[in-house]
């Protein structure tokens, strides 16, 4: 509770300082918008529907791409880890496409696609389809061998022993590379819908900008703040502690 | 005649060492062993790490193939690791995401030992190791010697025949230690089993064994198969428990037969 206080109290510092900056400096809205100017547009965006509509076609966009990378991420990460010659392939373009940040792709995304959802999903599963095959490929070698060979002499095998042992003991590595991944999704869609048409939190921002609207820039900045906060620390954060809490990979306090 | 339970014709055990990924050596862990193991038959197998001793549990079990020879278990060759012959680990190898009982129950559920009362008869066996308040629990809420029961719990559940031990108290301080060994023979004389227990410790084997095979390390052969003809609980001041251990500390003690033992 007195941690939660505190925070308020900072924010509420925080902008009360960007205010007066900004209206004792004389700083035009075009290039720092007063913090006032941030809630109205806020109140207006959301009021008219606009900004709502924004934040849910990209929450459309960026779940598509995101589940489609997990499917193709999951499979290709199985693979590797069963067929070592793949892996020493192929599992290692993965590494070095990991380097590569998914703004490179828009070139490529759009000539193939389009101005188009197309084109972003495409980024979004390029991007994020990386972290979760290799936690899926990690997650299969860390199995301890003696924990398949105990469930093998109790009787299990075949789909039993996928079903009650092989995924269970992957799961904890594999959440982690779910929150990663979905990490990844959320950057690689913002950046995506910067170049395309249609709706979007991308596109509202990307507008403010060529209307000169610094206003609506910022609250899109702060949408995609708290959105991705939420969503990455409190979301996953909290299906994470709780399956390392299930799994005995942390103390319960 | 005493029917015998597990055979072990000739069976020679390569493993290829090619760790390095330069040269694939060979590493031979058993050499042409022949031994037999009769029903309800506490046997002992002892010796120094390397010895091949956990590789012998493993062929048991299933989960290890034979380079040469033969392991026969009901007088038939040992396929694939089914439920007969159940292993207990050192490091226990309990499911973290499971609670206690569902660990005793994970046998059950299989397709071999479908029981529809699986929670039950669990608790019944956690009952039996003096575990049953502990049911709800996670593992990671347990010491290791009640985990240790635990695994125990879970090995006896599916009722196996052959009931395997690699060092399962090795893990564990002197004072658990002995209080298992105590504990094992207490479940045993409930539930008659062939136990086959590999261990380094020459005392923890004269404690529990009906029978002590002891094994020489690289490539493992036997140096020694002796019954141990005294009625358990033991006590160590028995003339001939002191003859069978000075008979197997000559032998461990030898140059030339353990080099780096860690016994």
């Amino acid at each position: 509770m007195r941690i939660a206080l505190i925070r308020i109290i900072f924010f509420l510092v925080l902008f009360l300082i960007w205010y007066l900056i900004v209206s004792i400096g004389h700083v035009p809205s075009y290039i720092v918008p007063s913090p006032v100017l941030v809630l109205d547009s806020f109140y207006h965006g959301f009021m008219k529907g606009g900004y709502l509509l924004a934040i849910y076609s990209s929450l459309i966009r960026v779940l598509t791409g995101y589940f489609l990378a997990l499917s193709v991420g999951i499979i290709t990460g199985i693979l590797l880890a069963r067929y070592y010659l793949l892996d020493i392939t192929f599992g290692k373009i993965i590494l070095a496409l990991q380097s590569i940040p998914s703004v490179a792709w828009v070139p490529l995304a759009l000539l193939w696609f389009g101005v188009t959802d197309n084109a972003v999903i495409f980024i979004i599963i390029l991007e994020a389809v990386l972290p979760v095959a290799l936690s899926t490929k990690n997650a299969m070698k860390n199995i301890q061998p003696n924990l398949i060979r105990a469930a093998q002499t109790l009787g299990s095998r075949g789909l039993h022993l996928y079903k009650n042992v092989i995924i269970k003991a992957m799961i904890p590595e594999l959440v982690t590379g779910l929150r990663l991944s979905w990490a990844f999704a959320w950057r690689a869609l913002i950046a995506g819908e910067l170049f395309i048409s249609g709706t979007g939190i991308g596109q509202t921002l990307e507008l403010g900008r060529s209307l000169a609207d610094m206003a609506q820039v910022m609250a899109m900045i702060i949408t995609i703040g708290v959105i991705g906060f939420l969503t990455e620390n409190i979301f996953f954060g909290s299906i994470e502690k709780k399956v390392r809490l299930a799994w005995g990979l942390e103390g319960g306090n | 005649m005493i029917q015998s339970k597990i055979q072990f014709l000739n069976v020679t055990k390569h493993f290829n060492n090619n760790s390095t990924g330069k040269s694939s050596r060979k590493d031979t862990v058993l050499e042409n062993l022949s031994f037999e193991v009769f029903a309800e038959e506490f046997v002992c197998i002892l010796g120094p790490s390397g010895s091949g001793k956990s590789t012998i549990l493993g062929l048991v079990a299933g989960f290890i193939k034979p380079t040469l020879g033969e392991v026969l278990f009901n007088s038939k060759s040992v396929q694939r690791p089914d439920g007969s012959r159940t292993l207990v680990f050192q490091e226990y190898a309990l499911f973290p995401w499971l609670n206690i009982l569902d660990n005793v129950a994970f046998g059950l559920t299989t397709k071999n030992h479908k029981n529809n009362h699986a929670k039950e008869k669990a608790l019944e066996y956690l009952n039996l190791v003096g575990l049953s308040a502990y049911k709800n629990h996670s593992v990671s809420q347990l010491s290791g010697g009640m985990k240790q029961r635990v695994a125990i719990a879970r090995a006896l559940a599916v009722d196996p025949e052959v009931l395997l031990l690699d060092e399962p108290f090795g893990a564990l301080d002197t004072q658990s230690r002995e209080s298992m060994q105590t504990e094992l023979l207490r479940l045993l004389s409930k539930t008659k089993k062939t136990v086959l227990f590999v261990t380094h410790s020459v005392d923890e084997a004269l404690k529990l064994a009906d029978r002590i095979i002891v094994i020489g390390a690289k490539p493992g052969k036997i140096l020694i198969d002796t019954t141990v003809a005294v009625s358990k609980p033991r006590d160590f001041k028995n003339l001939q428990l002191s003859e069978i251990r000075n008979k197997i500390l000559d032998k461990l003690t030898h140059p030339d037969i353990f080099m780096g033992s860690d016994i």
